[in-house]
């Protein structure tokens, strides 16, 4: 019974991510699916909905369009959308049902793009992986697009990679902004939150990118290959990891060219504290917790991420429900730190402290989701 | 490198044809693939002496997970050819062409093209284009170039002009082209008049004429290619001819 979960919800899955990745960018996404569902990726998985308008659209597909292949409804609506709305770019993605019937919205995409002028990119969501994929995709098809060399700015310009709502509270866009600025550094794009469209055109202007979250990690590969840009994993959490993170990211703009990992953010083996989430968010909570607090923390990932990532801060990367709760069991830790969710599969014994993650709870615990980006954590880990 | 998909009528010999293709490139020294992308898994049979390559979908329904190395879903064949067999589902149920997307991605995540480096990949696609599954050969990235088969007779014809208008309703996606028409003789009367007026009111070239042999027939029932069994009969000439033409072709086009 592998990959069947009893007891903990799914993560949110990749039209989800793709959605999160795109919405403050001026595009218009339409996600290939029969209508009535769309609450799911627009306003369960997305808190800024309720205040900020974004062109989200279903297709509406029916069974007779996915019987008979009918792809020219699909380019036709999308086509006269942009007549209508005038979309800086329009993003395609599809659900489950296009992708059993072999939807090549690559192939259609090419077509609208054809038919209005307008940059259209095909994503390959099917509604069946993690938004990891999903927003991943989205923000390597958006700096494809609009990220080309411009002349680079004065001091140390960076550019924030893979910051979504799905992973991190509406505000930690500024604090991050606020913790660059504090430590001599300009914010140039932050390719998620808190940006436009310029600014990713403005983005090769910077000097180094930090890579938040394992969404941005293509964008940033990317980036590297193809423009030169260094990149360094790696969340501003608390204050002692926050200071070593900044001067990692001032080294890395140097001359220096490939991707870095910071330094001390290191998943401990011989650890008693247990934390599960997104790799780089969840690492970074690791070593934020041994430079604030002495703690040593391990780190597991029951997401999708970068090989050589894992290889660097150790931890563990585990799917399935039976698989995890195992890990825990035997682990032995005194402290779990995890979704809230989580916490029926804490061993006995174990306290759990609860870090609410949208991708994963959605807006149930949504309030109490904080933000811990350079700030005193020990209040909240105490 | 040559990316060719053939499509045909069912039992028009599309199989046949592709492996002997495969066998007269591999002799002309190429590094060729062949994948056949049929639930009869039958496209490479003879290259490989009989002794069959695992298909892909048989693969995971035996091991319930996705292979995680080339080498468990691939055979070298005659001319060291790599054969690869999509497979199907059970006959009735679920997705043949759903299997044909699912492995094609498949390929594409264990680094197929960039791990053997072939010189040809040619694709052996279940007779007609169905479904949007059965169209996956021709998207960008994989065929460039489409051969069909067909011989004289009324049926076969018929499913060549399907086959075209299909690949034709792709045109403004940068799929595959229709290079031309493998002709398969059956000893129809009047055959290669029947395919000619068929071909002219195509706009389409007879890229191949290949005799009716016996030869063919014999070698399969050893287990082989007429190409790698004879190379010297009429028929396996016929098949090096056309090798020999894919290969200046593509030399023309890089």
């Amino acid at each position: 019974m592998k990959n069947v979960s009893r007891i903990l919800p799914m993560y949110t899955a990749d039209t989800s991510g793709v959605c999160s990745a795109l919405y403050e960018f001026g595009g218009m996404t339409v996600i290939h699916d029969a209508s009535g569902c769309n609450s799911t990726y627009t306003t369960h998985d997305e808190p800024r909905w309720y205040d900020r308008r974004s062109m989200m659209f279903i297709s509406a597909l029916t069974e007779m369009d996915a019987i008979m292949g009918n792809d020219e409804k699909l380019v036709n609506d999308c086509v006269s959308a942009a007549h209508d709305l005038h979309p800086e770019f329009i993003a395609l993605c599809g659900s489950p049902m296009p992708m059993m019937t072999g939807v090549d919205f690559a192939a259609i995409a090419a077509e609208i793009r054809g038919q209005t002028g307008i940059p259209t990119f095909g994503l390959n969501t099917n509604g069946t992986v993690s938004y990891i994929s999903g927003a991943a995709q989205a923000f390597e098809a958006l700096v494809r697009e609009y990220a080309h060399p411009v002349p680079k700015r004065e001091g140390t310009g960076v550019n924030i990679l893979g910051m979504t709502p799905l992973d991190f509270p509406l505000g930690a866009e500024r604090s991050v902004r606020r913790w660059l600025t504090e430590n001599g550094m300009e914010l140039v794009c932050n390719l998620g939150m808190g940006s436009v469209l310029d600014d990713v055109k403005q983005m090769t202007s910077a000097r180094v990118n930090l890579v938040v979250s394992q969404t941005g990690a293509a964008a940033a590969e990317y980036l590297r290959k193809y423009l030169g840009m260094p990149y360094v994993f790696g969340v501003p959490i608390g204050r002692g990891f926050s200071a070593k993170l900044a001067e990692q990211l001032r080294a890395a703009a140097e001359p220096a060219v490939g991707g870095a990992l910071a330094d001390g953010l290191l998943s401990e083996s011989d650890a008693d504290t247990l934390v599960i989430g997104e790799a780089v968010y969840s690492a970074s909570v690791c070593a934020a917790l041994y430079e604030d607090m002495g703690i040593r923390a391990h780190l597991l990932c029951p997401l999708p991420c970068d090989d050589r990532f894992l290889a660097h801060t150790g931890g563990e990367r585990i799917f399935a429900e039976e698989d995890i709760e195992r890990y825990a069991l035997e682990m032995h830790p005194r402290t779990v730190i995890a979704d809230p969710l989580y916490r029926y599969i804490v061993p006995e014994g174990a306290r759990h402290i609860g870090l609410p993650h949208l991708a994963f709870s959605g807006r149930s615990f949504q309030r109490s989701i904080p933000d811990l980006i350079n700030t005193d954590i020990k209040e909240y880990f105490r | 490198m040559i990316k060719l998909a053939i499509y045909g009528k069912g039992g028009i010999g599309k199989s046949t044809c592709t492996s002997n293709l495969s066998a007269a490139l591999a002799r002309l020294g190429k590094k060729v693939i062949q994948i056949g992308c049929d639930p009869k898994a039958d496209s490479t049979v003879n290259l490989l002496h009989g002794d069959p390559v695992i298909p892909v979908m048989d693969y995971m329904r035996i091991h319930d997970e996705e292979p995680d190395r080339i080498e468990q879903i691939t055979k070298t064949g005659f001319g060291g050819v790599v054969c690869i067999e999509t497979g199907g589902p059970t006959p009735g149920l679920g997705c043949a062409g759903r299997g044909i997307i699912t492995t094609f991605s498949l390929l594409e995540q264990l680094e197929l093209f960039e791990r053997i480096k072939p010189d040809a990949v040619l694709y052996d696609v279940l007779g007609d284009v169905v479904c949007g599954g059965f169209a996956a050969p021709i998207r960008e990235g994989y065929a460039e170039k489409v051969l069909i088969v067909t011989s004289g007779e009324k049926m076969a014809l018929y499913a060549a002009g399907n086959i075209n208008s299909a690949v034709k309703n792709f045109e403004d996606r940068s799929y595959a082209k229709v290079r031309g028409i493998i002709m398969n003789r059956r000893n129809v009367e009047n055959e290669e008049e029947k395919v000619r007026a068929f071909a002219d009111g195509a706009g389409l070239e007879i890229t191949a004429d290949i005799p009716r042999s016996e030869e063919i027939i014999r070698y399969e029932d050893m287990g082989m290619t007429c190409v790698e069994g004879d190379p010297a009969c009429e028929t396996s000439k016929r098949f090096m001819q056309l090798a020999q033409l894919l290969i200046d072709e593509d030399n023309n086009d890089d």
